[in-house]
């Protein structure tokens, strides 16, 4: 199996913003490395940046279940760049 | 000689060399290029700079390229405009407008960014450039590749508008339409970044690119009179220009090119996409993401992506984030054109109209000078203001229907210049 590493920008807002999203995630995907450089959280919203390292599968699976819990995922490298 | 110290990490200050990256490896923050302002010091001065090209390049010294600049020779260096008309109808003492509606060749502060990420671009060897844009990002990377030579790659949502396409493909750029919103054409960017030998100016070129919209600010405060505006009021998008105006305030003072008046800079935004400005209103350091409704489409970016730097500059600076709506946004682009014969798009007319409600509840005092930043030109997006106007009278080519038509216009009290035709005295 392939191994990977993602570099991703998570936002919490609304719901998810006040569960335990990384916890849980970390409970489903032991195998999962998560590494969290930077973090800050307002009243409404919460952003993090994440290193996660793992097999290819279960990053990509991890970063589904966070998807699914409504935590917005954006890729560090210029994924969140907008201009038009 | 350049005077480039390294990259910079604008979170933790770790230090890289100068290479296409753009965070950082430690805390993923995005790096921004540092300059060795010491060795500047009585090198840089008022006179070496004007004694430089009328161009942004005149600045070269405080831009991060190592050797001649290769792109955007005719770039910058836009009209500074006292502005007494529409100060009077404002009555505020002294209103200036730094219109990059005019700058060259594509009509919009873009022309700046790329000029010093394209320049880049082909210092690092890149052959091919591109970007993802919908609008005056991708013509003006279309126009300087077209005219330094180099491939160009233009990525669009499926269903942007022709006229928006016609705009970049007259340029010759191979322009792919992807099925997908501005999100999934930027998240494909930096996937092409990664994989392809490729510049993406806004992407993997970002530090390099924004440093090109720091001229913005320096031409202000050097066509000033080496003077900062003590208020300068400045459309925000994707949070590009201004904090580099500010950073190009801060190197000035730092480098005793002008003195610190403790310049403040306000955020301007439509009301239908206004995560900063909300979220300086709120208190908050962070914003949240918003679906864009607003007819300023080129400054209608839900998610920012240097918003958090936007608001910790104008927090920093004292100054105040403020948004308009769409016919407050109209209004505004109407009045700036017939008081000062500027035609702005709907971003310029954000920005109008944000100042003029800055004005208006104090938060800019009347008697202190203001200098509001027009990006564009409202010649590319013509279609906002069908429909503001009557309709022009129609007559046959003689005298008596043209006197017929005035006497008409003065009866029914047209307003404007109408008006003011059919009161005239007639020599």
């Amino acid at each position: 199996m392939a191994k990977t590493t993602r570099k991703c920008w998570l936002t919490f807002e609304g719901v998810c913003k006040d569960q335990p999203c990384v916890w849980k995630m970390s409970r489903q995907f032991p195998q999962v490395q998560f590494d969290i450089r930077q973090a800050s959280v307002g009243q409404k919203i919460g952003i993090m940046a994440i290193q996660f390292d793992g097999e290819e599968a279960e990053v990509t699976a991890a970063v589904e279940f966070l998807k699914s819990m409504g935590v917005r995922i954006d890729p560090v490298e210029g994924g969140s760049l907008v201009e038009t | 000689m350049s005077y480039v110290a390294c990259l910079r990490c604008k979170e933790c200050g770790a230090e890289y060399p100068i290479t296409p990256r753009t965070v950082c490896d430690h805390d993923f923050g995005p790096v921004e290029v540092a300059y060795d302002y010491a060795a500047m010091q009585g090198k840089v001065t008022r006179t070496s700079i004007e004694a430089g090209p009328r161009s942004l390049w005149r600045y070269k010294d405080l831009l991060p390229i190592e050797g001649e600049p290769k792109v955007g020779l005719h770039s910058g260096y836009t009209p500074l405009v006292k502005a007494d008309r529409l100060a009077r109808e404002l009555g505020v003492r002294e209103l200036y407008i730094k219109d990059d509606s005019t700058n060259y060749p594509t009509f919009s502060y873009k022309d700046r960014v790329v000029s010093v990420a394209l320049t880049k671009a082909m210092e690092f060897g890149f052959d091919t450039v591109g970007c993802a844009s919908t609008g005056n990002l991708a013509h003006s990377v279309a126009a300087h590749a077209a005219k330094a030579g180099l491939r160009t790659v233009v990525l669009v949502p499926e269903d942007l508008e022709e006229g928006k396409i016609v705009g970049s493909r007259v340029f010759g750029p191979l322009l792919v339409k992807i099925k997908g919103n501005y999100d999934d054409v930027n998240r494909l960017c930096s996937q092409i970044a990664d994989k392809y030998p490729w510049a993406i100016v806004n992407v993997n070129l970002r530090p390099f690119y924004t440093e090109g919209a720091k001229t913005h600010g320096f031409e202000i405060a050097e066509q000033m009179g080496w003077q900062l505006p003590k208020h300068t009021v400045v459309p925000v998008a994707g949070g590009t220009i201004l904090p580099k105006v500010w950073k190009a305030y801060r190197e000035l003072i730092e480098l005793g090119l002008v003195e610190d008046n403790g310049p403040r800079i306000h955020a301007a935004q439509a009301a239908g996409c206004n995560p900063v400005v909300k979220a300086i209103a709120e208190g908050e350091e962070i914003f949240q993401p918003q679906k864009p409704n607003t007819i300023a489409k080129s400054i209608a970016i839900g998610n920012p992506a240097d918003g958090y730097y936007v608001i910790k500059v104008v927090t920093e600076s004292g100054g105040a984030g403020e948004s308009a709506t769409d016919p407050e946004i109209l209004a505004a682009i109407g009045l700036l054109a017939r008081t000062e014969g500027i035609f702005t798009e709907p971003a310029g007319g954000t920005t109008l109209a944000c100042a003029i409600k800055l004005i208006q509840s104090g938060r800019i005092p009347r008697d202190e000078p203001v200098c509001v930043c027009i990006t564009g030109n409202g010649l590319k997006t013509i279609e906002v203001m069908t429909g503001q106007f009557e309709s022009s009278p129609v007559i046959a080519p003689r005298l008596g229907e043209f006197e017929q038509m005035l006497a008409k216009l003065d009866e029914n009290g047209a307003s404007g210049a109408h008006a003011r035709l059919a009161t005239s005295k007639v020599i």
